[in-house]
């Protein structure tokens, strides 16, 4: 685009937090229950811990399911009219357990515009940083949200 | 769990057919409280925001693609996973899962792979690409 773009730039650098959210095994179950997983680290304790691991694993992208509790304000991206869920990117750092205790730090990361096939698309990528109860970063996240006329 | 000694590039992880039913959606959007009405559980909604019908929400389609990584390699075994949706993935049709090996390399002594990652429909239809990053062991 010749123009530049038009958003809320204070937004940089501001971190927007929510949680603590409890992740319950009951939340584990009901994803696994959806989605027809039978990993046993994912479906039970014994055997996630015969695995080595401390309890019972959340599957790697359950943080996901957080990053809407976040209040984000508005962008303020002036172009387009119609938005939609563009990407998602999850990058695991430390396992979840059944019992953690998260927090969600969310930031924007970026505003750029992409010309595609379908013409001008304005992309919008948030950025939420998971941590645990004893202030491990669990999980890194992003959301893209593509704009278009 | 397969062993990086063993992986060439070009090898296909894959694939899985799956199904997301009305109910598997409707479970999930529970868990996150997804907002009511939605695109995902009520057909009106979804019409009106011009679908062609109820669809699986962008982070169950993440969801499903991780679980063909970590049914795979692990469920620690994933680092990235970078999801780009296309189009709308439909409810009760059947979904094609796969994963194709692009590098292989070593990373702060872990043993990487990283693949394109590929959802597609009975049609041809590519619902979901992207790319992902999973670390396995090696056999030594």
């Amino acid at each position: 685009m010749a123009t530049e773009l038009e958003y809320d730039r204070s937004l940089h650098g501001k971190e927007h937090t929510a949680g603590p959210f409890e992740v319950t095994s009951k939340m584990i179950q009901q994803v696994n229950g959806s989605l027809g997983e039978s990993n046993p680290a994912f479906t039970s304790e014994s055997a996630a811990q015969e695995q080595g691991f401390r309890g019972m694993v959340a599957p790697p992208t359950l943080c996901s399911i957080f990053v809407r509790e976040v209040a984000l304000p508005d962008v303020g991206v002036t172009f387009g009219r119609t938005q939609m869920h563009a990407g998602q990117r999850v990058q695991p750092i430390a396992p979840v357990y059944a019992g953690d205790q998260l927090t969600a730090s969310s930031h924007l990361k970026d505003v750029y515009a992409k010309t595609g096939r379908s013409g001008i698309m304005v992309f919008v990528v948030w950025e939420t940083t998971f941590r645990n109860q004893h202030g491990d970063v669990v999980a890194e996240v992003q959301e893209s949200f593509a704009r278009r006329e | 769990m397969p062993y990086f000694d063993d992986i060439e590039l070009g090898d296909e992880i894959g694939p899985v057919e799956t199904v997301a039913t009305d109910d598997g959606v409707a479970s999930f959007c529970e868990i996150w409280n997804a907002p009511q009405p939605n695109r995902f559980t009520d057909l009106q909604a979804a019409t009106d925001s011009g679908m062609p019908g109820l669809i699986v929400p962008g982070i169950m389609a993440m969801a499903m693609m991780g679980q063909l990584l970590t049914d795979w390699a692990g469920p620690n075994a994933i680092r990235d996973l970078d999801v780009v949706f296309r189009q709308p993935i439909p409810h009760n049709s059947p979904l094609t899962l796969t994963a194709t090996v692009t590098d292989l390399r070593r990373d702060d002594g872990e043993n990487l792979i990283e693949c394109d990652i590929l959802m597609t429909g009975v049609n041809g239809e590519r619902y979901v690409g992207g790319k992902a990053v999973v670390a396995l062991d090696s056999r030594s």
